[in-house]
């Protein structure tokens, strides 16, 4: 495989050709060295390297103090410990280690360091409307002295290079688009001159053994003024010369989120901007592709026409993807779902970074290792063959326990089946998919379509063998449930393939997750009026996590969905559905045929009540994937004790 | 004025073992300033503050007693024994200044969310949270026994730590206000059903807890007189509640809220769309109903409004918590007679409240101080120099104030007739009024600090020949912008000119809203209150969008549905023309869908971002003279950067 040919840098070899590309962690510490890389940053790096990543990115760091993106945000002049650490971890594996450097700009914060936000021209950034101040020839030296301090800092420590970043949040981009540079100076009239005093200045501290590369936005999605496909041909061209490789991005103000995007839009989608680079390039500029690479066999065929790939998620879930690939006995690397749902932390919350089915994902320091062989070998009965179910039972099995799966259902999944027929989310069947097939793998023995009763647990327990409950959820019991006179439908049923009658259907979100949006998107594209009924001020307010708010409400737009905004389900008992206005109590009558209950779920652990036996996923409280897997693997290492 | 004028405000009070110098509480509230689950330095320092500026008592943030408990990332986790060398430097603090301290502790229950403990969240029922919208796990009796046995654990630490009391916190997002409610709490066991049921746990946490602290520390309840939900808890059982903890003996005083800080958390930390005082019948009901001191809290502002609430007898202290934020020495300068010195709260929401949903330390827009009390303050300079502080807006006057506090001879030259800049503008329409406050305590500041301002005089490249200062900051706001598609039509104005009166807009009005804040909603109002059919319209996903973050969005939503203003989201502004007729014919582009639309309107007004008025900076560069530049002439941007801005830099001549 091209995946696992070597390959050079200037002057050093990575042992393959994946990068683990710089992304946001949060692993920082809070405290006074909240802005450095801390040991879990290096453990988090160092894990990637073990399992055969080629070349680790470590999370960007703002070159001057002046940005402050995000609280965790690390910051150059603190983060020299930590690179040495990270480089030193990296090497060992015989990886290469690059140092990411940035300054957000406009895109940045002020909330942190208290101060305006840097840029080239007047163009508050749409996210937060925020009016930046404009740069000053000072201001210009002193950032490009930033990226060459910066610099020499990591190479110092040991790092084997720098990438200096020009994509979706950064200074640099905003440079060098007309959209947000209108300057009339030198800087303006030649947008790429800073980039390359920057790429002068850099080069000029870390000498010709160091690698320096570029993260440059190749489409802005902004045709009218923005960096097009076609302009980024230039681009690359004026400043290919000065650095050894360049890894083209899709994004810009817009959508700085747009790099990596959830599974709403398509994998591999930048793939075309890194070939166009590639093919204008000279061979001496070694083009890396990104941006919803996931999959090793697209990573492969992209290899045929660039040099290097970035597949960051694809690492964070499964951090042995590569040493998995060149070992095919080890079983098939864990698919990333693209789901965005616990990897993705630019939030104010500061959530650590993690995979819904790699939960070691960001916790290297805390989690034990699952892998390893038990002693003594116990028997393990999981019934239930959701995520949490088949989680307990691969690791189980993993570690040498003999382990049998009931499940009341003819198929494995659990209501992640439904969920992953909502709207574009057909990639989450892909883990529970590998989760039975690691188990399948793994010896799991697994009976569908026989409902597990106290006499199972019974005669488990007679035999010494240890129980998982894991039977998920059942629907609840919404308000406007005990009244209505229409015909009701959970999400999962309809998700399911129940029977619609015909009309009007009205969607119940109370939680403005991804499975009411979904819901709606599938109607829509059957030709049904969908009517969606939100508590808050948009639809779909916990896609803000994920990434996809935004583009969801213009999806759903687009598509003809009614939205009922800042309302509730009030009624349901006289023919129709009364929608209330939260604020102001006014009421929306809708014809509706049919209610669909988006609506959080209850436990289903009647078969644990009275026993000591663990508990997993829905089973305990229904959430998502996330808790499910974790529990899951949690109940498995519990068998142990 | 002078300490007398207050009957009952600075008469002493005994709570149990303790007794406070006054009536005036600082009493919980989160400030963010926790690290890793441990209280801060600065947390010491803040409270201190309060203390020196004679607070009769402080109440701290809640400290979790359990490890299933952590709704937001800087919490202090009250159920670790490391905690206590924090304590410790709080308390001996504090106690520095003579001022008893309690400790709150709390399990939020199933208001939270399992992302930073990675476990399943607790609550009585696994009724999910309105704001989390996480199902939490139902509790089992054993669970409930380790929630108990928690909360004794963290008021051990709190003994050890040296509080004087400890305050349980079962009103606005707690694990026992999720038992005390019928809209939380849907057990068929022992601790749901009836009101004792639902009660029990509070009983035995106050069992627990009172023989982990023993007969020399107080110990308080603070109970929800109205959680303002569906099923929630009203005063009617607020107030048997209070009586059942009376009764134990074991409790010494009852403090007060309103709302639950999930679901309606607009009515606990009302901004000054609300009333002042407006959640005090609260503490009334309770104050009828038992015979323990209860604190009475909800927006007072002022020294007097608290004494009122005393001698009225609907409380027996008074929380005073955005007030002690915006001025530490609120309790000593009213004491002092100086009442008209406090730095009064504005009630905007924008650094405290504001900063708290967002994971940042807690600040106040008028006071720099609040947030960095740990940080210590600079010595006067050796040398002073002459300022020139150009504009008499928020920016340039904090310069002032903070150039003069460090001895520099300074003196503020304003173009306009008035001081306050677009501060005063904002401060002229309805609901907005509290924050001209932040002009008056500036200018009560500079006068006390003798800082002479001139108004009517702009700063010119002359004048300040003329002067020759040392140093000059630039602090001369903003002028309207307007965007390309605006043209020169006359009937395309901006915010400020209707605000100023510059123009007499009347009839069908379209405002366009690109700032996202109070801007675009305030006129809308002003114009609708007026008599205009209203439109405000917006390229964003909400109207007013960071309303949310100062908890005025609901209200504005009232309000707006009531003035019959319409709010239209997602789209653009493509082409404003003139209709045959003379109006205005604006086109509107939904940019989700592409579909186009039309308005015709009398009149479009721009809510959209300022440019810097800088032409002095440009004239008065290479000169040699030191100049800086504040505010909005820097990069127009909101009140809290103005004033942050001009402190830092006024404080560093």
């Amino acid at each position: 495989m091209r995946l696992l040919e070597p390959v050079t840098l200037a002057g050093r070899t990575a042992p393959s050709r994946v990068i683990f590309g710089p992304h946001e962690t949060n692993l920082g510490v809070p405290g006074p060295d909240g802005r450095a890389l801390s040991a879990a940053h290096v453990a988090y790096y160092a894990r990637r390297a073990v399992g055969g990543c080629g070349i680790v990115v470590t999370e960007t760091a703002s070159v001057h103090d002046s940005d402050w993106p995000y609280e965790r945000a690390p910051l150059a002049a603190l983060c020299g410990r930590g690179w040495a650490d990270t480089a030193a971890a990296v090497h060992e594996q015989g990886a290469l280690a690059i140092a990411s450097l940035g300054h957000g700009g406009l895109q940045g914060s002020s909330a942190y360091h208290q101060r305006a936000l840097w840029a080239p021209s007047r163009f508050p950034d749409p996210a937060t409307r925020e009016v930046p101040m404009v740069m000053e020839q000072l201001d210009i030296d002193t950032l490009v002295a930033g990226f060459a301090a910066s610099a020499a800092l990591a190479v110092q420590a040991g790092m084997d290079g720098i990438e200096l970043e020009a994509g979706q949040a950064s200074l640099l981009r905003q440079f060098l688009s007309g959209l947000t540079n209108t300057r009339a100076d030198g800087y303006g009239t030649d947008r790429a001159r800073l980039v390359r005093e920057v790429v002068a200045a850099v080069r000029a501290v870390a000498g010709p053994g160091i690698a320096v590369g570029l993260r440059l936005s190749c489409d802005e999605l902004a045709p009218w003024a923005g960096i097009t496909p076609e302009s980024s041909e230039a681009l690359g061209k004026v400043l290919a010369g000065g650095v050894d490789y360049i890894v083209a991005v899709r994004a810009g103000p817009f959508d700085a989120g747009g790099s990596r995007p959830d599974s709403q839009v398509d994998e591999g989608f930048a793939l075309p901007l890194a070939y166009r680079l590639r093919d204008v390039l000279p061979a001496s500029t070694l083009v890396a592709a990104q941006g919803s690479i996931v999959d090793p066999t697209m990573a492969e065929a992209a290899l045929g026409r660039v040099d290097l790939v970035e597949m960051t998620r694809a690492q964070i879930a499964d951090p042995d993807l590569v040493a998995k690939l060149a070992d095919p006995s080890r079983g098939r690397p864990r698919p990333c779902t693209r789901c965005n749902q616990t990897c993705r932390v630019r939030d104010a919350r500061n959530p650590i970074v993690s995979c819904i089915g790699e939960p070691r994902s960001g916790h290297e320091l805390t989690d034990p290792d699952p892998a390893g062989q038990a002693a003594p070998v116990r028997e393990l009965l999981v019934v239930g063959a959701g995520p949490a179910g088949l989680e307990a039972a691969r690791v189980a099995a993993a570690r040498g326990h003999r382990v049998r799966v009931i499940e009341q259902s003819d198929t494995a999944g659990g209501a992640v089946t439904a969920a992953a027929r909502g709207a574009r989310r057909d990639p989450l069947a892909l883990l529970t998919g590998w989760l039975v097939e690691e188990c399948d793998r793994l010896g799991v023995t697994r009976e569908h379509g026989r409902l597990a009763t106290a006499a199972d647990l019974d005669a488990a327990f007679d035999a010494g063998t240890q129980v998982v409950v894991a039977t998920g959820s059942v629907a609840a019991v919404p308000p406007w449930r005990p009244t209505c006179t229409l015909p009701v439908l959970t999400a999962r049923q309809l998700l399911e393939g129940a029977e619609l009658p015909a009309g009007i259907v009205v969607i119940d979100d109370p939680i403005g997750g991804p499975v009411g949006i979904s819901v709606a998107e599938n109607l829509a594209a059957a030709g049904i009026e969908a009517h969606l009924v939100s508590q808050d001020v948009t639809v779909g307010t916990q896609l803000a996590r994920t990434g996809d708010l935004a583009a969801a409400s213009g999806r759903l737009a687009r598509a003809g969905v009614t939205l009922h905004k800042r309302s509730r389900l009030l009624d349901a008992s006289s023919g129709g559905v009364v929608i209330e206005d939260r604020y102001t109590g006014a009421t929306t009558n809708v014809p509706a045929a049919l209610v669909v209950d988006a609506g959080p779920a209850l436990p289903h652990a009647s078969l644990a009540d009275g026993r000591e036996v663990a508990v997993a996923g829905d089973a305990v409280a229904p959430r998502t994937i996330a808790e499910a897997v974790l529990e899951g693997r949690r109940a498995a290492l519990a068998v142990e004790r | 004025m002078s300490g007398t004028t207050y009957r009952h405000l600075f008469t002493p009070l005994r709570i149990g073992p303790v007794t406070v110098a006054n009536r005036i509480v600082f009493s919980a509230h989160l400030t963010n300033y926790a690290e890793n689950g441990r209280p801060s330095p600065q947390h010491a320092a803040y409270y201190a503050e309060r203390a020196a500026g004679g607070a009769g008592l402080i109440i701290t943030e809640e400290h979790s007693t359990h490890p299933t408990d952590w709704p937001y990332e800087k919490l202090i986790h009250g159920f670790h024994e490391d905690v206590i060398p924090g304590y410790r430097a709080i308390t001996e603090a504090v106690h520095a200044h003579g001022t008893p301290i309690f400790a709150q502790i709390n399990h939020n229950g199933g208001q939270a969310s399992s992302m930073y403990t990675r476990l399943p969240v607790w609550a009585p029922s696994p009724v999910p949270d309105p704001l989390f919208r996480e199902v939490p796990k139902a509790v089992t009796v054993a669970e409930i026994a380790e929630i108990v046995a928690g909360y004794a654990l963290v008021a051990a630490h709190c003994r050890t730590g040296g509080f004087d009391g400890v305050e349980l916190q079962c009103s606005h997002s707690s694990i026992v206000r999720g038992f005390l409610s019928e809209a939380t709490n849907r057990r068929t066991d022992s601790y749901g059903g009836s009101l004792s049921n639902r009660a029990r746990v509070l009983l035995e946490i106050v069992g627990a807890v009172r023989e982990a602290i023993g007969p020399g520390m107080a110990l308080g309840v603070r109970l929800c007189g109205d959680e303002l939900i569906d099923h929630g808890t009203t005063i009617e059982e607020a107030t048997a509640v209070a009586a059942m903890v009376e009764a134990t003996g074991q409790v010494d005083y009852v403090n007060t809220s309103i709302g639950t800080a999930t679901a309606t958390l607009h009515m606990i930390e009302a901004s000054m769309a609300v009333p002042p005082g407006y959640a005090l019948w609260i503490a009334s009901a309770m104050r009828k109903a038992v015979s323990l001191p209860v604190i009475g809290v909800g927006r007072f502002k002022d020294p007097l409004q608290a004494d009122r609430a005393l001698t009225d007898g609907h409380c027996d202290l008074v929380g005073v918590v955005r007030g002690q934020i915006a001025d530490a020495f609120f309790a000593a300068k009213a004491r002092a007679g100086l009442a008209t010195t406090i730095r009064t709260c504005l009630s905007c929401n924008q650094e405290c409240v504001g900063r708290m949903g967002l994971n940042r330390w807690l600040g106040c827009i008028e006071n720099p101080r609040t947030g960095k009390e740990a940080v210590p303050l600079p010595a006067p300079v050796a040398r002073p120099r002459q300022v020139l502080v150009a504009g008499a807006g928020p920016a340039g006057m904090q310069a002032a104030i903070a150039a003069a506090q460090a001895g520099h001879q300074v003196e503020v030259y304003e173009s306009e007739p008035l001081t306050g800049g677009q501060v005063r503008l904002a401060a002229s329409i309805p609901h907005r009024a509290e924050f001209g406050d932040l002009v008056r305590n500036q200018l009560a500041e500079l006068a006390r600090l003798d800082v002479p301002i001139h108004c009517g005089t702009a700063v010119t490249s002359a004048l300040v020949a003329e002067r020759q200062p040392d140093v000059v900051v630039l602090a001369t706001g903003s002028d309207p912008d307007r965007p390309w598609w605006a043209g020169d039509n006359g009937h395309v104005v901006d915010v400020t000119d209707v605000v100023r009166a510059a123009v007499d807009v009347r009839g069908d009005i379209l405002v366009v809203d690109e700032l996202g804040f109070h801007q675009a909603t305030s006129v809308a109002e002003l114009l609708a209150d007026r008599g205009c059919t209203v439109e405000v319209c917006t390229p964003g996903m909400v109207v007013g969008q960071d309303l949310g973050v100062t908890l005025d969005m609901e209200a504005w939503w009232m309000r707006a549905a009531a003035k019959k203003i319409l709010q239209t989201t997602d789209v653009i502004v493509t082409e404003v023309a003139v209709a045959e007729d003379g109006r205005l014919r604006v086109s509107l582009q939904e940019h989700t869908t592409g579909v186009g639309s039309e308005r015709t309107v009398d009149w479009v007004v721009l809510a959209v971002p300022a440019k810097p008025r800088d032409a002095l900076w440009a004239e008065l560069a290479g000169t040699g003279i030191a100049i800086h530049r504040v505010g909005d002439c820097l990069a127009p941007r909101r009140a809290h950067a103005a004033v942050i801005e001009g402190q830092r830099i006024g404080a560093a001549l």
